[in-house]
């Protein structure tokens, strides 16, 4: 696109939601578990539904902490899809029994994923800390699908999976999965105090990103996605994303469950509130979503042929590690 | 029936502020031809509509027809009626045929 984000956006495409911190998991890899925050009631979070429906924000996706662990889900989620709002969520799949698929259904969700890390139900448990949970999950899987909502899977990659990713696509299919979301991995929260033992090195992202875009090419039965702009990088790639880069603060945002916004769940920097602040102003005006949409060119970077593609990765990752949002994404293996 | 409709399927958004900095390269007689207005977000991309492609897509609410639709964009734009009429069935036809629009 020639033209910059906001010439043409006049709000982000999707508002990632954290309705809540609170989880009745415990992940090594969650970027939310340590948080805490206040929450907003039921009310008011209906207000900010009506400022991204004034705003035309197309899409919210609910994630968290877990979105079921608030009991106004369904009534927060019928109220958005009432004023034209597509709604998904991320759920560990835990609450989310064949009644509960039922009202997700009458609820009016368009879509839901199931975080599923491993297709190894134990290393699953061991990884959410949660004896039973892949059971759940995968039963989860099965009852949005039997009451006819359409379902997604998401896996963060980490050591424990990279080199059987395969095996997370099997699963999928077996459970009816629409697409599988293989997730970057973030290093913020626990993810970055457990990154020694999770992260991969910058040669073994290489190697899975070669391998996983060479096998969704061959995929005709599954939607395989990615959200990792290093991988624009590579040779051949040949996807067209919307924007280049992170999308974050371009295509998408996120809110905390008091209204703060920040570009993603990812980046702690506080834009503004959606119910305190002037949502316009921010959009157009706020320094750190200016410098996310025009960052420049550091270190490693300055030079790289695929700058223009990449953008120096992804910026959440640059920005837990150096404190900078225009540093080189710590996962490049250039 | 004749009326025409946006497949209820397709995600879309109206950019108002933009429509109004190409209103105003218009007026200011620059080329706005390739300047969307509106996007459309289909199976994972996005499209643009410009100017004259945004304001029909605007009109296709399933109340009016072909003609109906013309009859509204002439208080627009100053031009021939058949010229204009002739725009607009090009840019129906071609959306009828991706199916982003149908006869409601
Ligand atoms: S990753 Fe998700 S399921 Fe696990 S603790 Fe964090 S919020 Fe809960
Ligand atoms: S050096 Fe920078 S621009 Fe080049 S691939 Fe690495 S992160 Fe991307």
């Amino acid at each position: 696109m020639a033209d910059t984000i906001t010439e043409l956006f006049s709000a982000p495409l999707t508002f990632n939601w954290t309705l809540s911190y609170k989880c009745n998991f415990t992940c090594s890899h969650c970027y939310s578990r340590d948080e805490v925050g206040e929450e907003l009631p039921t009310e008011k979070i209906k207000q900010v539904v009506d400022v991204l429906a004034d705003r035309q924000v197309p899409f919210i996706n609910f994630g968290g902490g877990e979105p079921l662990i608030r009991d106004d889900l369904l009534e927060v989620t019928r109220y958005a899809t009432d004023k034209g709002l597509n709604v998904s969520m991320n759920s560990n799949g835990w609450l989310l029994d064949h009644a509960t698929a039922e009202q997700i259904q009458q609820a009016g969700f368009k879509s839901v994923g199931i975080s599923i890390d491993s297709a190894v139900g134990k290393s699953h448990d061991d990884f959410r800390n949660m004896n039973g949970s892949f059971e759940r999950a995968t039963a989860a899987l099965d009852a949005l699908h039997q009451v006819g909502v359409k379902t997604t899977m998401s896996a963060v990659i980490s050591r424990i999976n990279f080199k059987d990713f395969h095996s997370l696509l099997d699963l999928a299919r077996k459970h009816k999965v629409s697409q599988v979301f293989l997730h970057n991995f973030k290093c913020s929260g626990r993810g970055f105090k457990n990154r020694e033992d999770l992260d991969l090195s910058p040669q073994e992202w290489k190697e899975f990103y070669v391998e996983a875009l060479g096998t969704k090419k061959v995929t005709k039965d599954l939607l395989i996605s990615f959200d990792d702009p290093v991988i624009a990088s590579l040779p051949g790639y040949d996807e067209n994303p919307m924007v280049k880069g992170s999308s974050c603060g371009k295509l998408s945002l996120h809110l905390r469950p008091n209204g703060d916004i920040t570009p993603c769940g990812f980046i702690p920097l506080v834009v503004g509130n959606i119910l305190t602040d002037n949502f316009e102003d921010l959009w157009y005006n706020s320094p750190v979503l200016n410098g996310m949409r025009n960052k420049e060119a550091k270190g490693k970077c300055q030079g790289c042929g695929a700058y223009q593609d990449c953008l120096g990765g992804c910026t959440a990752r640059s920005f837990a590690t150096t404190g900078d949002l225009s540093e080189p994404d710590p996962h490049c293996w250039k | 029936m004749t009326f025409l409709q946006r497949n209820p399927d397709i995600v879309w958004r109206h950019e108002k502020r933009r429509e109004e900095q190409v209103l105003k390269e218009m007026d200011a007689g620059k080329d706005v031809e390739e300047r969307g207005t509106v996007i459309l977000l289909i199976s994972g991309m996005m499209h643009q509509l410009n100017l004259l492609g945004g304001m029909i897509w605007n009109l296709c609410d399933g109340t009016r027809t072909e003609e109906q639709i013309v009859d509204c964009l002439l208080k627009e734009f100053d031009v021939e009626r058949n010229v204009l009429a002739a725009d607009v069935a090009e840019f129906i036809e071609d959306l009828l045929q991706r199916e982003w629009l149908i006869y409601g």
